[in-house]
């Protein structure tokens, strides 16, 4: 297993240092001076220029490029201007919402995706089959923003469930925490759920078709056994691949219902430094939300050989 | 010398369409203002600093004036009135004001305010201030005792109390403590009747009464944002909610009091619900075409006149919806320097497209490519500048149309840079404060050069004594500004906010965010 990670860890590293370039060239692909637009409309020219010396602009490509790595193995992110702290501080005080708002609805998502995917695959080609797949279209279909908005009328508004925007931290109040959530949380896994099932579907209808099925079934083994032990079993590694997938969505559908129920997240700082041109803070987001993916893509291939024996590396 | 003091502080006797001065939200036959209760605010965003001395964006500055106190402060004719000032008083040369602060105010850390706090507040302002330059002319600062503050200038400046008086980068007192702080990084100690309790960024942020406030008895109740303040609530927690729908919904459950910037297409839905109402915060601005006038065709005053000749305003706010109403002038009607109908104003509204082509025609007019700036961050600035460039369609004008972002788009407009001939923005406090705010504005946009008969009125303006005087010199200086089409006036525009009836005593004067005074019932 160790030999695994390592081996996976050295396959990160190229991918990493593409996502480093790559966050880098922003501040390159902005048009006109970045450093007039990060002083702001209101700047003198010695503020302007200010800017320019402060992030090195006014060195030449390939000595910043340098200068970015360097840093960046130091573990310096940069600094958010609007904030007027790190990235990595900026990042730590937002990152218990966002990380909430995901594992919830990781929670609310993967039973419910399984359960109703499995469900459609058992009864195929029958009406539960056709409402399944029409409710999962539906969910990956219809825009998170729109169906956030009519959620928080309905369930707030008309109904009084829930309270329609704001964040309880859960150290202040777990079961206000709890309800602050339910609502984004669902709707952002209106997507998952839907995608997570079309998936869950496709994947068990292979296996339910093969002979150790048959098999199972002529040996006079319950459906539930046949099914959920050595159905889902041999279909766990498709769901897995799309666990992986459901991870990175939720992290950055988090953006759009963060910023429909206001809660003080990373998605909302992100869009808030991209209102405010606060590309250091951009930059800096982007490239550690980039390494969160390639740790995600990795966690996905260690439990690929967990869930299933046959799966070697070597 | 001239003394200033209270109420006539900087009136001079004129006679102002006064705003009435019914409050909001409670009938005469009201019972007593209820004290107590936390009032809960939904605003589109939170601050990104509540250093007085460098903010000048609503969010900010919604909570720096509940938190801090200038020396002066606008009340609610818009005029100046005292604040921690007891009174000011200017030598007849108008290079010597001398101030007599309040005694037994209070800072939120309990210390008492004195003319040392002042002058170091002054002084790191000129020193961190994007507004500095308003402070260019001072000499001296000095503290002869704790109760006096004097400022001595270079040269005269009778306006100077005009100047401070700006609810943008205002000219708060902090404890002189703070003298050497870096711009953003002050502790959040004002003289204000609300002191700041708890911040977390991006989610709320929560103020509390202050109880060792120490009101301006001199007044008989609050005035704009002066005069006698009564706070009657425990506290006020600002809520950042960016979404429209989300505020009003959280109007409609009652988990919020008070919603800023509700769109006026969704306002029906607040106003269906007999708990709650839509107040109008009008004027907050000016909408104005910038035309550049050192580019290409628009260097040309009589292309520029052309230009005005076929703007038809009505079509324009049509288009853009929101609050507007007409207003040729660069003053709201409301203040010191409106000049109503005083004066014609050929230059507003001409919609007269063969006025435009005759005058295209006399200039040389060939066709050329005239350019309009736009961005893609503000709706009714893309939408204003497509009906413009359809209008100057109709009158020959071969126009193309440029998007780029809003910083670039203000940034060009500032800094006279960028190949444009038209772009669109808005102005605030300017129509407010006068001539003296808007002459950086009005020369900066526009890229204005060389106009001697613009320069020769501002030098009249701020050497005359009399406002009457200044009033004159205002009109010449409109004249050359939207009579040679610099700038082109669309209309003055204004926002709505929600709120439920429960909240009582809300001010109908249209400033920045005032929570003293209101309460719950």
């Amino acid at each position: 297993m160790l030999r695994l990670i390592t081996i996976k860890l050295l396959q990160a590293a190229p991918v990493i240092l593409v996502v480093s370039i790559l966050a880098f060239l922003l501040m390159s692909l902005l048009p006109g001076d970045p450093a007039v637009v990060i002083a702001g409309d209101q700047a003198s020219p010695e503020a302007i220029a200010a800017v320019r010396h402060s992030l090195g602009l006014d060195r030449p490509f390939l000595e910043r490029l340098g200068i970015w790595l360097l840093r960046l193995a130091q573990g310096e992110f940069g600094s958010s201007l609007m904030l007027n702290q790190s990235v990595l501080s900026a990042m730590g005080e937002r990152l218990p919402v966002t990380l909430s708002l995901a594992g919830l609805s990781l929670a609310i998502t993967l039973p419910v995706g399984i359960l109703i995917g499995s469900i459609a695959a058992y009864y195929r080609q029958t009406w539960v089959d056709s409402l399944v797949m029409t409710v999962a279209l539906v969910g990956v279909s219809i825009p998170g923003f729109w169906i956030a908005i009519l959620a928080v009328i309905l369930f707030s508004v008309v109904l009084g469930w829930f309270p329609s925007s704001g964040y309880v931290p859960f150290a202040q109040d777990p079961v206000l925490w709890l309800r602050s959530l339910v609502l984004p949380a669902s709707m952002l896994s209106l997507f998952q759920i839907g995608f997570l099932a079309r998936m869950t579907r496709s994947a068990m209808l292979d296996v339910l078709s093969q002979d150790f099925i048959r098999t199972a079934r002529s040996k006079g083994l319950s459906e539930w056994v046949t099914v959920g032990k050595h159905g889902f079993r041999n279909a766990l590694v498709l769901v897995i691949t799309a666990m992986g997938i459901l991870v990175s969505t939720a992290l950055g559908g988090s953006v759009v219902i963060e910023q429909v129920f206001a809660l003080p997240g990373v998605g909302r700082l992100v869009v808030q430094g991209i209102m405010a041109r606060d590309y250091p803070l951009v930059q800096g987001v982007m490239l550690i939300y980039g390494f969160a993916f390639v740790a995600i893509n990795l966690a996905v291939d260690v439990l690929y050989t967990l869930a299933d024996p046959r799966v070697r590396y070597d | 010398m001239t003394m200033i003091g209270r109420r006539d502080f900087c009136r001079n006797g004129l006679a102002l369409g006064a705003l009435a001065a019914l409050p909001l939200g409670i009938s005469p036959a009201s019972a007593e203002p209820k004290r107590g209760g936390t009032l809960v605010y939904a605003t589109v965003s939170g601050p990104g600093t509540l250093d007085p001395h460098v903010s000048s964006s609503a969010v900010e500055l919604e909570v720096i004036h509940n938190l801090f106190e200038g020396l002066v402060a606008l009340d609610n004719q818009n005029a100046t009135r005292p604040m921690l000032a007891a009174k000011a008083t200017a030598s007849d040369d108008a290079r010597t004001y001398t101030f007599e602060l309040r005694r037994g105010v209070k800072f939120h850390s309990g210390e008492e305010m004195t003319a040392a706090d002042v002058k170091a507040s002054l002084e790191r302002y000129q020193r961190v201030s994007p507004n500095a330059k308003n402070l260019a002319d001072v000499e001296a600062y000095e503290a002869p005792d704790p109760y006096t503050f004097i400022i001595r200038l270079k040269q005269p400046n009778v306006v100077l109390l005009d100047v401070l008086k700006t609810p943008i980068f205002p000219f708060m007192i902090l404890p002189a403590a703070q003298k050497d702080k870096a711009a953003r990084e002050i502790d959040v100690v004002g003289t204000g009747p609300f002191a700041l309790s708890e911040w977390v960024k991006d989610s709320h942020l929560v103020i509390k009464r202050f109880d060792g406030y120490a009101p301006d008895t001199s007044a008989a109740g609050r005035d704009g944002y002066g005069g006698r303040k009564t706070v009657y609530l425990d506290a006020a927690r600002y809520r950042f909610i960016p979404e429209a729908t989300t505020r009003i919904a959280a109007l409609q459950t009652g988990e919020v009091q008070l919603a800023s910037t509700i769109p006026t297409e969704l306002r029906g839905r607040v106003e269906e619900r007999g708990d709650l109402a839509v107040r109008q915060v009008f004027p907050v601005g000016g909408t104005y075409i910038i035309v550049n006038s050192q580019y290409g065709l628009t260097a040309n005053v009589l292309i520029r006149q052309a230009l005005a000749a076929a703007i038809d305003i009505g079509e324009i706010t049509d288009a853009t919806g929101g609050i507007n109403k007409a207003n040729p002038w660069m003053s709201f009607p409301n203040t010191p320097y409106y000049l109503g109908e005083t004066a014609p104003t050929p230059w507003y509204d001409q919609k007269d497209p063969a006025k435009a082509a005759e005058l295209l025609k006399r200039a040389g007019y060939k066709n050329e490519k005239l350019i309009i700036e736009t961005n893609s961050n503000y709706q009714w600035m893309r939408t204003t500048m497509l009906v413009v460039a359809e209008q100057l369609k109709a009158a020959g004008v071969n126009v193309d149309l440029k998007v780029v972002d809003w910083t670039t788009n203000a940034a060009h407009m500032q800094q006279g840079t960028g190949e444009w001939n038209l772009s669109t923005t808005l102005f605030g406090p300017d129509h407010i404060l006068g001539p003296q705010q808007w002459r950086p504005m009005i020369y900066a946009f526009p890229s204005i050069k060389g106009n001697d008969a613009l320069d020769g009125a501002y030098k009249e303006f701020f050497a005359a004594p009399d406002l009457d005087q200044r009033r004159a010199a205002w009109l010449k200086i409109q004249q050359q500004v939207l009579g040679n089409a610099y700038m082109i006036k669309i209309a003055d525009s204004g926002r709505l906010a929600g709120y439920a009836k429960r909240l009582k005593n809300q001010s109908d004067y249209p400033g920045i965010l005032q929570l003293w005074d209101l309460y719950l019932d």
